[in-house]
């Protein structure tokens, strides 16, 4: 992916240094922990290169010492040898000197430590940016709440101009309304401090974008703030680190990194609600006026899965601007399901684990059939055959014909803008 | 004692078993059948069983890691489901630590302390042979659960809350988990009371504390860890049950708790684990390295107190665990820095076998080169250790491959290499022949080969970006290459781990017609090589009287005038050739089994029927009011029966009275 986003190799000198530690570390590894593309995972890089380093020289020195004391000094049996090497039991000048060099050594680390520790949990409050919110300029304090979830990543912005903290969060259950609820990849401006406010809505989990920062655990009952930041334009791919269940595996996420003037065009499109064409329209004024809508069997695809849409998934996922008036959280353990209004702005699905679109632009219709036609085949979860009263965690099978499955296919694709497509071709690994 | 004539015990019409008859409630008379082994109360027997059992655990834990290197050999890996990954992930990490390397740890712990300090058993012979019962009973337990409990436990080893609770983990093996961890947890808390008092107490005449040799001492220090880790852990375990089995809300985010509480418990026990796996490891290694080096320990008062201070400096160290769960920018900081010292005195002990070594006489047994290659692997362990005492850096390393690098080095590495090769160094002193030297090191090479295979690079994988405990991974992260050559490794470990049993089978096999190796095959310094090989039932025939450290070695040398050494005495004229009669040792028992196997039940009880409580209960009960009345001494004794006699002792110990077993059992009795 990098080399689309402009992103700078200046370490490679750095890199070869280490030699076969990170012989292994190919260019293609797009959570490498050894690339940082930004601040603050610089600092981290440039604390523990050193570190690696000292290590190295240790590491070389005694395992040289074994093997040399172990050639130099081997014989192959004692049968006969009535000579005794001198019999040195201790020599306290020595071994006070080889305590006090590593304590030295170590307090040199500690101090180099502690000045990159503060700074990275550092997060400076007086950098707001200008945004053009419906009209309205504000300042914002660049602030984003994560809530982790069995097994997804939920983004939550708000853009009232009022800074969002955590005792305005209180219950990440129950999280006031925000202006923009993305999930599994979201956008941060470019060059900008961003700070993240990380909770649970079940179990711990733990927020990670390698090239941005280091992670932080996302624990229910608590609100971690952590920062990112990133330099250049991008998209930077994360994973859940911290066990969290049945599909702790495939919990992944992607930072979208925009430059300021893109960011903003990205707040526009997603703070409107979903728009619907002409044929839709109709439908969905009927279903907001709480009035039934039939639909015959000559419509089109996308007003049939419009129809499977509002029996089949309303009743957890929401589509602003169709099942907003009357939603009230998804009927699952954590009580949330994706936010899909504007499902094609993202190129990643299913907790960020499939790419919704093809290499060459087209949507992965494949995928997304997979997907609704079992998710359980796709990704373990518990949401099928539970045993009474007990909430899914995961989407259930709702038990689509393949002609249902098309069709809400077919709806899915409307709920644009898409992704450009040099999202599309960045979310490509390999 | 009324008990003996229980009308239940079982008679036949065989006549050796008429004079025996096969009944719990019958005091057993000690020999070498099986149920010899069911009522032992001698600590070698008990070290013996704790090592074969360790061993057989050692067996499913490695299953475990093979089915878990198979899934992940190659991407997107679809031997295990995830659930199925879970499950033998987590009883992988249960299983190698709780019941393999703390058990062989604790097998050389009954063995070797009493021998070392001069003494004929533990203080409480008795709640020894609890120990074990207690700790098979859990492990079995803990196991069990594979087959009745509907799987194992699938919260990692760690079994973080929420997700251990009922909501998030419905099956039992959670249960199963911290019920088992408990019954375990008795059995090393019993335990390392009963070896702390037997160093503080039975120690020969003359054996000062800073005479002891450094394996005593560094298992004494891992006993005063268990002593005050366990409780930890155990309250940890209680609140977790409580919350699952009576609906109490100790970790119920909902109702207010912090998930963190778990966390916290669980590390303040956890660290300390890391040197109580360990430490054992760098006793051993410090027995063998001097004495294949022809030289005393480098600096033994550093080593001891080294040990010492990374015994203390182990319990300020936990939230290392935690640098990442949001603990707050200060206390992360105090625990980077107290992580980045405890560096020290265990840079000070690499240095100082490295100072053994030097100018020494190296004879590289399989025994010196696993002590070796002990002190090398664990050195990469530590160094990879400083890196992630540094916080910022922690915070890109935790849950990936890169800590599961770092802590194998230090547990298999510094632990298990250093377990290897105390096996071969003791090996003739417990079964009385030699292991096969050309076999032990093809071991040695090929585990020390596979392990680097498997584990060296998992550094790599970790800073590229791979996370822990995950069942699976995508093809295009640069994963694909170096989970091949790991996987490719783990099975170079199982092999290694063949080639060992098949060496304590060939060994054993060839012993007959090989020279008996004597009490001293490797010109050795510490007390246990003063006596027979394999080690008499009473130890000592004479209980030593103690003028120096490595006494068995000042025995055997001395200086002459250059200060050069000069051998004063052959080992056939010191050595003590296990020949006395009528030695007082500790009368046999059933009790312990009895009481120990009521502690399952009350297990299963909890999960399944609170009836089975009540049973368990029962027994547990009887095996403690029986055993309270049991005399120490057996009146009803026979008195042909060897070195069992416990009625004409008097004039046998003519040294160290405290030694005397009457004493010792006097203490069980109280206990």
């Amino acid at each position: 992916m990098s080399h689309l986003f402009n992103v700078r190799g200046r370490q490679a000198g750095l890199v070869v240094a280490l030699g076969l530690l990170l012989a292994g570390c190919a260019s293609d590894a797009e959570l490498d922990t050894l690339e940082p593309r930004s601040g603050v995972a610089d600092d981290i890089y440039a604390l523990v290169l050193p570190v690696f380093i000292v290590a190295g020289v240790v590491l070389v020195l005694v395992c040289g010492g074994v093997l040399w004391l172990g050639l130099k000094n081997r014989v192959k049996t004692y049968e006969g040898d009535d000579e005794f090497p001198a019999q040195v039991s201790h020599n306290n000048t020595l071994e006070i000197a080889w305590t006090a060099i590593p304590a030295v050594v170590m307090v040199i680390i500690a101090v180099a430590t502690s000045v990159v520790h503060f700074a990275i949990n550092d997060i400076d409050e007086a950098n707001a940016m200008t945004l053009e919110v419906q009209g309205e300029s504000i300042e914002w304090e660049p602030t984003i709440v994560v809530v982790g979830q069995q097994w997804w990543w939920e983004y939550r912005y708000y853009l009232d101009g009022e800074q969002i903290t955590h005792e305005v969060l209180a219950d990440p259950r129950n999280p006031p309304p925000a202006d923009i609820v993305t999930s599994g990849q979201f956008a941060i401006p470019t060059g900008q401090e961003v700070e993240l406010i990380i909770t649970s809505r079940d179990v711990i989990h733990s927020h990670w974008i390698p090239a941005l920062n280091g992670k932080k655990d996302a624990v229910p009952g608590r609100f971690a703030p952590w920062k990112i930041e990133a330099d250049e334009p991008g998209l930077y791919f994360g994973q859940c680190t911290e066990f969290c269940g049945l599909s702790h595996s495939r919990m992944r996420m992607q930072t979208l990194a925009l430059t300021p003037a893109d960011f903003q065009i990205w707040i526009d499109e997603q703070m409107a609600p979903a728009t619907f064409d002409d044929e839709l329209q109709p439908y969905v004024d009927a279903v907001r006026a709480g009035e039934t809508a039939a639909v015959g069997d000559d419509a089109s695809a996308a007003l049939r899965g419009l129809d499977v849409f509002n029996t089949q998934c309303a009743s957890c996922h929401l589509v602003n601007g169709f099942n907003d008036l009357d939603y009230d959280g998804a009927e699952v353990v954590s009580g949330s399901a994706p936010d899909l209004t504007h499902l094609m702005s993202r190129t990643t699905f299913a907790g960020g684990i499939l790419d919704l679109y093809n290499e060459d632009g087209s949507v992965n219709v494949d995928d997304l059939a997979r997907w609704i036609r079992d998710p359980a085949e796709v990704k373990d979860n518990y949401a099928d055959e539970l045993p009474d009263g007990e909430l899914p965690r995961g989407m259930p099978d709702r038990n689509l014909t393949e002609r249902q499955i098309d069709d809400v296919i077919a709806f899915l694709t409307t709920l644009g803008p898409d992704a450009s497509a040099e999202m599309i071709q960045a979310t490509e690994v390999e | 004692m009324a008990v003996t004539e229980d009308p239940l015990a079982l008679t036949t019409g065989d006549a050796a078993i008429v004079e025996r008859p096969l009944g719990v409630l019958t005091r057993p008379q000690g020999g070498n059948g099986w149920r010899d082994w069911l009522s032992t109360v001698d600590h070698k027997k008990i070290g013996i069983m704790y090592g074969v059992a360790a061993m057989f655990f050692f067996i499913v834990g490695g299953i475990e890691a093979l089915l878990i290197r198979v899934q992940l050999a190659a991407p997107n890996g679809s031997v295990l489901s995830a659930d199925i990954y879970n499950q033998v992930f987590t009883m992988h990490g249960v299983t190698m630590i709780f019941l393999f390397i703390m058990p062989l740890a604790a097998a050389f712990a009954n063995y070797l302390i009493p021998l070392q300090i001069g003494a004929r058993d533990v203080a409480f012979p008795r709640l020894n042979a609890l120990s074990f019962w207690v700790w098979i009973g859990g492990a079995i337990f803990l196991n069990s659960s594979w087959i009745v409990g509907g799987g194992g436990a699938d919260c990692g080893w760690f079994c973080y809350s929420p997700n251990s609770g009922l909501a998030f983990s419905p099956s039992h093996g959670v249960d199963f988990y911290a019920i088992g961890l408990l019954i375990t947890g008795i059995a090393s808390l019993v335990s390392s009371a009963n070896l702390i008092v037997t160093v503080l107490n039975m120690r020969a005449p003359g054996m000062t504390l800073f005479r002891m040799p450094v394996l005593t001492w560094m298992l004494l220090v891992t006993q005063f860890l268990l002593l005050f880790a366990l409780p930890v852990i155990t309250v940890a375990l209680f609140l977790l049950l409580f919350d699952r089995l009576f609906g109490a809300q100790f970790f119920n985010p909902e109702m207010g708790a912090d998930p963190l509480l778990w966390q916290h418990l669980f590390w303040i026990f956890g660290h300390p684990e890391v040197y109580i796996i360990i430490l054992p490891s760098f006793g051993i290694i410090s027995e063998i390295i001097p004495t294949f080096s022809r030289k005393p320990i480098f600096g033994y008062s550093f080593m001891v107190f080294s040990g010492i201070a990374i015994g203390f400096m182990g319990w300020g160290v936990w939230a290392h665990h935690m640098f990442v769960s949001g603990i707050g920018p200060l206390s992360v900081w105090a625990f980077s820095m107290s992580t980045m010292f405890i560096a020290v005195p265990t840079g000070v002990k690499i240095l100082n076998w490295l100072a053994t070594m030097w100018g020494g006489k190296l004879r590289f047994t399989t025994a010196m080169l696993f002590a070796v290659g002990t002190v090398a692997m664990f050195t990469i362990g530590g160094l990879s250790g400083v890196t992630h005492a540094l916080a910022p850096a922690d915070t890109q390393q935790t849950d990936t491959y890169y800590i599961i690098a770092h802590f194998h080095y230090v547990i298999f590495g510094g632990g298990v290499l250093g377990l290897m090769g105390g096996m071969y160094f003791w090996w003739p002193k417990v079964f009385g022949h030699m292991l096969n030297e050309t076999w032990g090191k093809l071991h040695f090479w090929t585990m020390l080969i596979g392990f680097n295979l498997t584990f060296g690079p998992m550094h790599i994988l970790g800073l590229q970006g791979m996370s822990r405990r995950i069942d699976t991974y995508s093809p295009g992260f640069g994963f694909e290459f170096w989970n091949l050559v790991a996987s490719i490794g783990s099975f170079v470990i199982a092999l290694s781990v063949i080639f060992f049993f098949f060496n304590v089978w060939k060994s054993r096999r060839d012993a007959p017609n090989l020279p008996a190796p004597g009490p001293d095959p490797w010109d050795a310094r510490s007390l246990e090589w003063m006596i027979p090989s394999p080690t008499p039932e009473h130890n000592f025939d004479e209980i030593p009287v103690i003028e120096s450290d490595d006494e068995w070695w000042h025995r055997k040398y001395g200086y002459d005038e250059n200060h050069n050494v000069v051998r004063v005495a052959t080992v056939e004229e010191v050595a003590q050739d296990g020949s006395a009669t009528g030695v007082h040792l500790p009368a046999p028992s059933f009790w312990p089994l009895v009481l120990a196997a009521g502690l399952p039940l009350i297990g299963y009880g909890l999960i399944f029927n609170l009836w089975l409580c009540v049973l368990g209960g029962l027994l547990t009960g009887l095996g403690m009011y029986a055993w309270a009345l049991e005399p120490v001494d057996d009146p009803d004794a026979d008195h042909d029966h060897g070195h069992d006699d416990h009625h004409d002792d008097d004039d046998d110990d003519t040294e160290g009275a405290e030694a005397e077993m009457a004493d010792v059992s006097a203490g069980d009795e109280e206990a």
